[in-house]
């Protein structure tokens, strides 16, 4: 890979002169630009200097400056740092930003998001419905002047909450109690949901013909919320041509929590066990993601003991993850939990060693700014050496033998669900679902961060973008991962773990701040805005199975109704991050 | 005759005299008999139903590395009475849009398909329903009635997804019902006739197992598909479909599909072993000695037809439990370019060898030889046919090159 010119010599304000400008407020960076000229900048930036990533698209809501504001965060497939532009719009209803579909297509359900969440409507977006809120939702629920019922106060911890020295429960704030009665005239038998329509409208619009040129009926099917091969509470909404699709959309929301509204309430530590919930099979690389954003804020180094930890327990993560995503996968494919329960018996050895070390098997909250949160127990390391080392190596080649040959995992995943190279960084994709089809392109190397660079191991990539490929490349990166243990045990210091003493408020300087980590399911990173407070002004998340889901109605259109669920599988997405 | 050896006749007939001890007539007599009869068959293969819940459950758990029931009795024994219980005490719904007749009436097809073919189910050279001369036909008739069981509850249902499970399993059955003919064929060719007791009969000496070992696999891979388990599951295809045609059903009527399909699976992991290894019988010979004379034994007999049943219905589920699902247009084609025309170069090939070297010794090891060796040539053109593909397919895509930009 080669080293990128530093961003810096990148002088973008004579790229359309009077309309970019640099961000000069204390703590940001990168460029603002003139709404009316985004989509020429931003397709310049694509074309002429080869940034044809866009990650990361959000909103901010500046209340004190009466500004709305739209963050990209861009970044070149060959690697290298960030690029960031803003829009800034005055915030008075109809806020309007045009909408980059035409350019990254990967924005699409991002820019939905921005719509559902700060009101900010995109002009010529193909689908700008709501996305996680439901339609008939009034108000946008990340505006700051939104307040939600039973609203206590701004920013935790709520002294509303032990008035006088007594604890208040929050439940009981609720007026009514445990009264759940419906209200007068309302059965939930008869009751039929708003917003359906605008989603079978926008399902209805396709181009398909059938491929025996007869004339069929389509009959629309929608698989979930509760279904057993979504992983969750996710929909799939398809118009089916017989056994064929003709047309998909995922619909998403049913978990929704608005982490990002309780993190902007949070203090910036606080936030630390919530990150767990997000992807929940891979709660140390989410720890690892916030903490390096808001070390980056607060401008301080992490001890090298406390790196070798954090890089050992990421990259156990990504195989306990992987485990379960392939088991997944082969259960979508139809192997009645077999080779799922072979692998998941790897990750509890691996869950075991999580809760040795940080006192949980899943919720493991175990960063801290600056470190993490206690050493290594004894006798831990022997148990790591005994597994990767060992064991894990020889159960990957056992899965590798038996399941990479079978014939039919190779007739459903070879040629199916197939997303070219183009498509997948038009998309936004990342992770696993991007080096299958054939983009070297891996945060540890591409933008290396903590002391990835320290370590030798290769980037899985496969050519053909297809189900099967992103098998392998899984596989492959179990392997890999046991590679970089393997190293980061051998190289563990001794010393201190945490930077100064442990603190329960830290200082965060303002400025803002995008850290991002290659977390299993792809680049996950944190967008996290400081004014000097407690808490964060903005908190965002860019998780990637969220955003893996752009191209999946592309990658099913023309497949069979079986492979709507191995595509899925083969994305691997977790419900608590694609909702937050 | 005695109770030992002969006790269907022997109840029977004194059954007979008790009725008739009564001043019924011979007919009448005769009639509540065979009533009586049918009703034991019923009972027994429905005592194997629930025996074969504990089965299934404590396989499956060995094949996945876990313990399986084991809590309630010894070995989790009565697990299958929890489990019956439990599905009585459920409420038992039918949706609101169900055609409520064909609905209802749909799992007790599903379960008379299946105890219908007891009546020909050989469990001893003298414990049978009954022998008629055209059994393996009635084997096949009788089969497809459960399709259409599949196709009422798929329909009734008035959901979408038992709809696709329906017409998932018409598409199966249509096609596999073809070659399962066939290999049903070929014993009915070596044996000279179409009686499954006079097939049994005829492997005394040597299975038909060793005469045509391609028939076997031909008819495994067919029973699979025709029973709707697993690579061929696509009717219920529970990741995708989520339960197929019986999405629907709750409580006992859920039961009778589940229990249905178990026996079913058993039923024909027993006709694998009536048609090619020798059924209740095939102890080459060794009855004939006098040593080994209580092998004749009707009880004996049911024992071994039992275990050779069981080993049947083990190699299903050992295929069920670790294979994938295969996608339909794949089963289609699998089916129509390669099982079908396999199949009848096979039966075509049978009847001519069996007709040419029956008389001669060289009978058994030639339609032993000429089966390996079309299973030979076969493996080598799916070879060289897929492995044309497999290079097309896994022709790696054009890596991307990407434009240097400063």
């Amino acid at each position: 890979m080669t080293t990128p010119a530093p961003v810096e010599t990148l002088d973008l304000s004579t790229l359309l002169p009077g309309f970019v400008t640099t961000d000069t407020r204390p703590g940001y960076s990168g460029w603002v630009v003139d709404k009316n000229h985004l989509v020429e900048f931003a397709s310049k930036l694509r074309d002429e200097f080869g940034y044809d990533l866009l990650t990361s698209v959000t909103g901010v809501d500046y209340l004190p400056d009466d500004k709305m504001e739209v963050v990209y965060h861009a970044f070149k497939t060959t690697g290298g740092p960030v690029l960031n532009y803003k829009v800034q719009v005055p915030r008075q209803d109809p806020i309007e930003v045009p909408s980059l579909v035409s350019v990254y297509p990967g924005v699409e359900l991002q820019e939905r998001e921005i719509w559902d969440l700060f009101g900010i409507i995109f002009t010529g977006h193909p689908d700008l419905r709501r996305i996680l809120m439901w339609e008939g939702f009034e108000g946008h629920p990340l505006r700051k002047d939104w307040k939600e019922a039973y609203f206590e106060e701004e920013s935790k911890p709520f002294k509303s909450r032990w008035p006088d020295g007594k604890i208040v429960q929050a439940e009981n704030n609720n007026k009514f109690s445990d009264n759940i009665a419906y209200p007068a005239g309302f059965d939930p038998e008869k009751w039929i949901p708003e917003g359906e329509d605008a989603l079978y409208g926008s399902l209805a619009k396709y181009e398909y013909t059938s491929q025996d040129g007869i004339k069929n009926d389509h009959i629309v099917v929608n698989l979930g919320p509760q279904h057993p091969s979504t992983h969750g509470v996710f929909r799939v909404s398809a118009v089916l041509d017989g056994e064929i699709i003709a047309n998909l959309k995922p619909v998403m929301g049913y978990l929704h929590r608005n982490h990002e509204k309780i993190g902007e309430r949070n203090t910036f530590l606080q936030n630390m066990p919530y990150t767990d919930r997000l992807d929940y099979l891979s709660s140390l690389s989410n720890n690892f993601g916030y903490a390096l954003t808001v070390e980056k804020l607060m401008n301080i180094e992490v001890p090298e003991r406390a790196e070798y930890i954090r890089v050992i327990m990421a990259e156990l993560t990504r195989i306990t993850n992987h485990c379960m995503a392939l088991g997944a996968l082969f259960n979508d494919l139809g192997t009645f939990f077999t080779p799922l329960i072979y692998l998941l018996e790897e990750r509890e050895l691996i869950l075991d060693i999580f809760e040795a070390v940080t006192g949980s098997r899943m919720m493991c909250n175990y960063f801290r700014f600056g470190g993490v949160a206690r050493d290594f127990p004894e006798g831990i390391l022997e148990k790591i050496k005994g597994l990767v080392f060992e064991r894990l190596p020889k159960k990957i080649d056992e899965i590798d033998r038996f399941m990479s040959d079978n014939e039919i995992i190779r007739s459903r995943g070879i040629g199916q669900g197939i997303l070219t190279a183009e498509d997948a960084i038009r998309f936004s994709a990342t992770g696993p679902l991007l080096r299958a089809s054939g983009v070297p392109y891996d945060v540890r190397r591409a933008d290396p961060y903590s002391i990835y660079d320290r370590f030798d191991f290769d980037i899985v990539v496969r050519q053909n973008g297809d189900i099967y490929d992103r098998y392998m490349v899984r596989l492959e990166e179990m392997r890999q991962s046991v590679r970089i243990i393997q190293q980061a045990i051998k190289g563990l210091p001794v010393g201190e773990f945490q930077t100064g003493k442990p603190q329960y408020q830290v200082r965060v300087p303002a400025g803002e701040s995008y850290g991002r980590v290659e977390s299993p399911k792809g680049e996950l990173a944190f967008y996290v805005i400081s004014t000097g407070k407690p808490s964060p002004w903005r908190y965002h998340v860019r998780a990637p199975s969220f955003i893996n889901l752009t191209p999946y109605g592309h990658m099913c259109v023309g497949q069979k109704i079986a492979d709507i669920v191995a595509i899925l599988g083969s994305i691997d997405i977790v419900l608590g991050e694609v909702d937050r | 005759m005695t109770f030992w050896n002969d006790p269907i006749n022997y109840i029977a007939d004194w059954l007979r005299g008790v009725f008739m001890g009564w001043g019924i007539t011979a007919g009448p007599a005769n009639v509540i008999t065979a009533l009586i009869g049918i009703v034991v068959i019923i009972l027994f293969a429905l005592a194997i139903a629930i025996a074969l819940v504990w089965v299934e459950r404590k396989v499956v758990a060995r094949f996945q590395d876990r313990l399986g029931p084991n809590r309630i009795g010894p070995f989790g024994l009565f697990q299958p009475f929890a489990d019956i219980v439990k599905l009585i005490i459920k409420e038992d719904i039918t949706p609101a849009g169900a055609d409520k007749v064909v609905f209802n009436m749909a799992p007790v097809i599903s379960l008379a398909s299946v105890i219908l073919i007891w009546a020909i189910v050989p469990l001893a050279s003298k414990i049978y329903g009954a022998d008629i001369n055209v059994g393996v036909l009635y084997l096949v008739a009788v089969g497809s009635f459960g399709t259409l069981s599949v196709i009422m509850a798929g329909w009734a249902s008035n959901n979408k997804y038992a709809l696709i499970g329906a017409f998932r399993m018409v598409a199966t059955m249509i096609s596999y019902e073809i070659p399962m003919v066939v290999a049903l064929m070929i014993p009915t060719i070596i044996a000279g006739t179409m009686s499954v007791k006079g097939i049994t009969q005829a492997q005394s000496n040597l299975w038909f197992v060793f005469l045509s070992p391609l028939g076997l696999l031909l008819f495994i891979i067919s029973a699979i598909a025709e029973l709707g388990r697993s690579p061929f599951d696509l009717n219920e295809a529970e990741s995708e479909i989520v339960a197929g045609f019986h999405i629907e059903y709750t409580g006992m009527k859920f039961g009778l599909f589940y229990a249905g399909e178990l026996l079913h699976a058993f039923t024909f992991g027993g006709f694998m072993a009536v048609l090619f290894f020798g059924g209740y019988g095939g102890f080459f010979g060794l009855e004939k000695l006098s040593a080994f004379a209580w092998l004749s034994n009707p009880f004996i007999e049911l024992v071994v037809f039992l275990l050779k049943a069981l080993i049947g219905y083990w190699v299903i589920m050992w295929v069920k439990y670790s294979m994938p699902r295969i996608r339909i247009d794949h089963m289609l084609t699998f089916n129509w370019k390669f099982l079908t025309p396999l199949a009848f170069v096979l039966l075509m090939m049978t009847a001519l060898f069996d007709k040419l070297l029956a008389p001669t010794q060289f009978y058994v090891p030639g339609m032993f030889l000429s089966n390996i060796l079309l299973a030979w040539i076969v493996i080598e053109i799916l070879r060289k046919y897929s492995k044309r593909e497999r290079i097309e397919q896994e022709k790696p895509a054009e890596p991307v090159i990407q434009a240097a930009h400063h």
